[in-house]
């Protein structure tokens, strides 16, 4: 190495040296049992487990993390893009869903290879979206919300087939969930000669990644064929993720977090940055992996690592937040020019219609019990609609609030992928839920609320705190909040895995499901929504101002700190209202704001608007086709909305910048 | 990152077949039906109309001579019960923790039949119906198979067929005697009887489990050390299976196994080390519905005097 590659892996290697630290004193309780063993007897359980479990967990750790870091490492040289890694690029997802559909219907491809099935899901999904990204001028946040769209997506099928044959498939979850429990040393194996292969051929181009630093212009000067480099480091990055997801299932976070904490810690070169990620991100899931199994015990092999690397790795980032230089230009997303809009009030009414429209199909068609399809009348109107009401409008009640909330935080961060889901804010009135049903006999449905919205506010006070001083970089706020999200899922996850029957209502509720909503909480969420709504669009003069910046605002006598607070708080008390009432919806927040934009509908107010209603019906057509798709059995609205409104986001972003 | 999509990555480590969460808190809940209810003249006119949402009570129906109109659950009756077949132009109510109240409401039923596994919904189901909560399996119950006989009578005098219920549990007996007797004749290794959840862990079925009962009774030998929860089971990591001392012992596991765990087990030393994967020594039964009652008990008993007859 030259000189001035060694000075700059001094930060690195500290951070790498205090992980190792940490790594060993944990594995020390793991491993020191069976070493004191007594002599063999035949059967030797602690020896037996040590050699031919536990050890090819920790190298499954240390490779998997490896691999994924790595793998992110490469997508955000190559996009230049520090937000991009498998998970949130939704290769990952791609991969397991194909391991899914596979093993569900096709499992005799699985025996052939189970390697090339999830190459082939990943590269479908890294084609789409980096073709989507190109469109759009590789805009840092295109490519990352047609990932995260796509990532939404994948996992939302996933989770539906594995809903419907849930029976005999719990080692299908644990399995795609980044269990690294092991019981052979044929995965590590297996693992390390893939990587080895694939990280020699990335030896070999670093150089000409090196080249990328010019910039697009600069590089070509050079003599450097871009596209080329592109889809040969696109395709490694890919078919890590995918080896690792094939292997272990989809494990989240590590590739993000590995190469923002190397680069932060003084790893600038792709070599160094490379090299150092891929040092951080195997001692990182290392560490993560061995503190599951030291908390959870006996259901050690039950709490899938995957899942949890966000309880270890969001700390870190949020720690080194600060430190984060916007070193890569951000290029401002233009909207896409519009042909001809028609005039406003007839689409409003046109929302207006069809959203009755939904309505009432919603409530009057449905499966009666013989499987057709039947109108209701006659006395089981008297029977049925009751039952049928409280889900519809909570569903467009709780739909309309989360765009709306969608559209305030957009606004007020100036970011265009700001959404009380991606924020973390619904998963800080998950939280709040959580503890009040656990800690409390039997929260009624205003201290749940009460609940709810201090997980909200909470949250979003921390992404406040973290982002101010930046200004509100998009980034930031960005990073904070998917850390923030992360984090609160993954402990909510845990606390889901003790078996509580409690944590087993807390599970159906999270997945966005109208199946326990009633008269009364349904009037007070449609209450809520009246009355949030109506305070969003009165502040349209604020929403329509705070998009331009801070000093723009100012200079025309708008209080900053004042409105940002009490917009912040708005969109907190509307996300906890609406996920109360239907769980966390994993999709509306963010899409109902961008159909509403891509529809012509530009301003606060109609877009406010426009967003409700878009949203609202929506929430209608999804609770709808998830009641009737798998009659008698009922999918939750929430997985239901991400599965239609994504393919509609999709092609929404297909147009051209 | 999303949590919808997050909540379905975090099953229950039980949540294989059932799951046997430690609902007894729900004693408050359990003043209602079971025992103290009246039987219906009116039942015993006409067919009653009966809602079963709970498989053992389903297939006991079955066994009395009744088709339920409904139960939960219907398209997993042949992955898990398979015998007694349930006939044709039974609803189905959906999945038992989402059950589909529209269904059930249009159906009008006479009787809904339930189990404190689903204490939860017995506020809306007493809206709709009268209900019949059977308790078999609680801390209380003790052993299983006397403890599923008692329920049978209950269900039986509920729904005013007690000749039958009286017919049916002297046919068990016979059957009982009758494998006992066949196998007094073969050899009778000692068993261990497990499910598989993965490559890594399973659950072993030991006393005071139904199944355990129907092994004391038919004269085979249960070779786990351990004493398992009320329902009967015990989740334990493959090489816990070497405490079986007696190498004799014969593993039997029950179908539906996951389709990675033998070939994932075949690879792996901690199993190839077990005496149990010696040829020989590992044995896999059809499907027998795990927590169920009498029927399931018979069917299990034919099953394993079946495949040990034919092992000699």
């Amino acid at each position: 190495m030259t000189p001035r590659l060694t000075s700059s892996c001094i930060g690195p290697a500290i951070v790498a040296l205090c992980l190792l630290a940490v790594a060993l004193a944990l594995g020390w309780p793991l491993l020191t049992p069976a070493l004191r063993a007594g002599p063999a007897q035949h059967y030797d359980i602690p020896r037996m487990v040590l050699v031919y479990a536990t050890l090819p967990r920790l190298a499954t750790a240390i490779l998997a993390g490896a691999a994924l870091s790595l793998s992110g490492a490469l997508f955000q040289i190559v996009l230049r893009n520090p937000l991009a890694d498998p998970t949130t690029l939704g290769v990952s997802a791609g991969a397991n869903l194909a391991l899914v559909l596979t093993m569900l219907f096709f499992p005799a491809l699985l025996g052939l290879g189970r390697d090339v099935v999830a190459l082939i899901g990943s590269a479908v999904v890294a084609i789409l979206v980096v073709g989507l990204g190109a469109r759009r001028g590789f805009s840092p946040f295109s490519l990352v919300l047609a990932g995260l769209v796509i990532s939404l997506w994948c996992g939302a099928l996933s989770a539906v087939l594995m809903l419907l044959n849930s029976h005999y498939l719990v080692s299908l979850f644990i399995w795609g969930a980044g269990s690294l429990a092991q019981q052979s040393w044929d995965i590590p194996i297996s693992l390390l000669w893939k990587l080895a292969v694939i990280a020699t051929g990335c030896a070999l181009i670093i150089r000409p990644l090196s080249l990328l630093e010019l910039g697009e212009d600069g590089a070509s000067a050079r003599g450097l064929r871009l596209q080329h480099l592109r889809a040969l480091v696109i395709a490694c990055g890919v078919a890590l993720a995918a080896l690792v997801t094939s292997a272990v299932g989809v494990i989240g976070f590590i590739g993000l977090v590995a190469p923002t904490i190397a680069r932060l810690s003084g790893a600038r070169r792709p070599a160094a940055l490379l090299v150092w990620s891929s040092v951080t991100g195997a001692l990182l899931l290392l560490v993560a992996d061995e503190t599951v199994q030291l908390l959870a015990g006996d259901l050690g092999d039950f709490l899938p690592t995957g899942a949890v690397t966000a309880v270890f790795g969001s700390p870190l980032l949020l720690l080194m937040l600060p430190k984060l230089r916007i070193r890569h230009r951000l290029q401002k997303s233009v909207g896409p020019a519009r042909p001809e809009i028609p005039p406003l009030r007839s689409m409003l009414w046109a929302a207006l219609l069809l959203t009755v429209l939904a309505v009432a199909i919603s409530l009057m068609l449905g499966r009666p019990a013989d499987g057709g399809w039947g109108w209701l009348s006659g006395d089981l109107l008297n029977d049925i609609l009751p039952m049928r009401a409280p889900k519809v409008f909570s569903a467009l009640a709780s739909g309309a609030m989360l765009s709306v909330a969608g559209v305030v935080l957009q606004r007020l961060t100036g970011n265009e992928m700001a959404s009380p889901e991606v924020l973390g804010i619904n998963a800080g009135a998950v939280f709040g839920v959580a503890i009040a049903v656990f800690c409390l006999a039997a929260p009624g449905l205003g201290s749940q609320l009460g609940f709810a919205a201090i997980g909200a506010i909470a949250v979003i006070t921390m992404i406040f705190l973290f982002s101010v001083r930046s200004g509100f970089a998009p980034e930031r706020v960005l990073l904070a909040g998917i850390s923030l999200s992360a984090m609160v899922d993954a402990v909510v996850g845990v606390m889901t895995t003790t078996g509580d029957p409690r944590a087993l209502l807390l599970m159906r509720w999270m997945s966005g499901s109208t199946y326990n909503a009633d008269m009364t909480s349904t009037i007070i969420v449609s209450g809520a929504a009246i009355a949030l709504i109506a305070v969003a669009l009165s502040a349209r003069r604020w929403l329509d101002i705070l998009p331009l910046g801070g000093l723009p605002a100012a200079s025309v006598g708008v209080c900053l700190s004042r409105s940002r607070l009490a917009l912040f708080c708005l969109a907190g008390l509307m996300s906890a209202a609406a996920t109360l009432s239907v769980g966390p919806l994993s999709f509306i927040g963010l899409m109902g704001p961008h159909l509403a934009r891509e529809a012509g509908l530009l301003r606060a107010l109609p877009q406010m608007a426009g967003a409700a209603a878009i949203g609202g019906i929506l929430m209608v057509v999804a609770d709808f086709i998830g009641r009737t798709v798998a009659f008698p059995y009922q999918i939750p609205a929430g997985l239901v909305s991400a599965l239609v409104g994504a393919p509609f986001l999709i092609w929404m972003l297909r147009r051209k910048a | 990152m999303s949590s919808p999509i997050q909540a379905w990555r975090f099953p229950s480590p039980m949540s294989a077949e059932r799951d046997p969460t430690t609902l007894s808190r729900r004693a408050l809940l359990g003043a209602l039906a079971s025992a103290a209810l009246p039987a219906s003249r009116a039942l015993a006119a006409a067919t009653p109309r009966i809602v079963s949402l709970d498989y053992g009570l389903a297939s006991t129906l079955l066994a009395l001579g009744i088709v339920p109109i409904a139960i939960s659950e219907l398209a997993d009756w042949d992955k898990f019960v398979v015998d007694p077949p349930m006939p044709k132009g039974v609803a189905d109510l959906g999945s038992s923790l989402e059950l589909n109240f529209e269904v059930l409401l249009a159906l009008k039923p006479d009787l809904i039949l339930t189990t404190p596994y689903l204490d939860d919904l017995l506020p809306r189901l007493g809206a709709i119906s009268r209900v019949l909560r059977v308790e078999i399996y609680s801390e209380e119950s003790g052993r299983m198979l006397p403890a599923a006989i008692k329920a049978t009578r209950t269900l039986g005098l509920q729904i005013d067929r007690q000749a039958e219920t009286e017919a049916y549990i002297a046919r068990a007996d016979a059957l009982f005697e009758d494998c006992r007797r066949r196998l007094s004749q073969v050899a009778r290794p000692p068993v261990v009887l497990c499910d598989f959840l993965d490559a890594r862990h399973a659950r072993v079925f030991s006393r005071p489990g139904l199944l355990t009962n129907v092994l004391e009774r038919i004269g085979v030998k249960d070779a786990w050390p351990e004493a398992s929860n009320y329902w009967g089971f015990q989740t334990i990591a493959i090489e816990e299976l070497s405490k079986v001392s007696d190498a004799s012992a014969k593993l039997i596991a029950f179908d539906p196994i996951p389709d990675d765990v033998l070939p994932k087990l075949k690879r792996s030393p901690l199993w190839q080390a077990l005496p149990f994967a010696q040829p020989g020594h590992f044995r896999v039964l059809p499907p027998t519905l795990l927590f169920g009652m009498l029927n399931e008990a018979m069917r299990f008993a034919r099953l394993i005097t079946d495949l040990l007859e034919a092992e000699t």
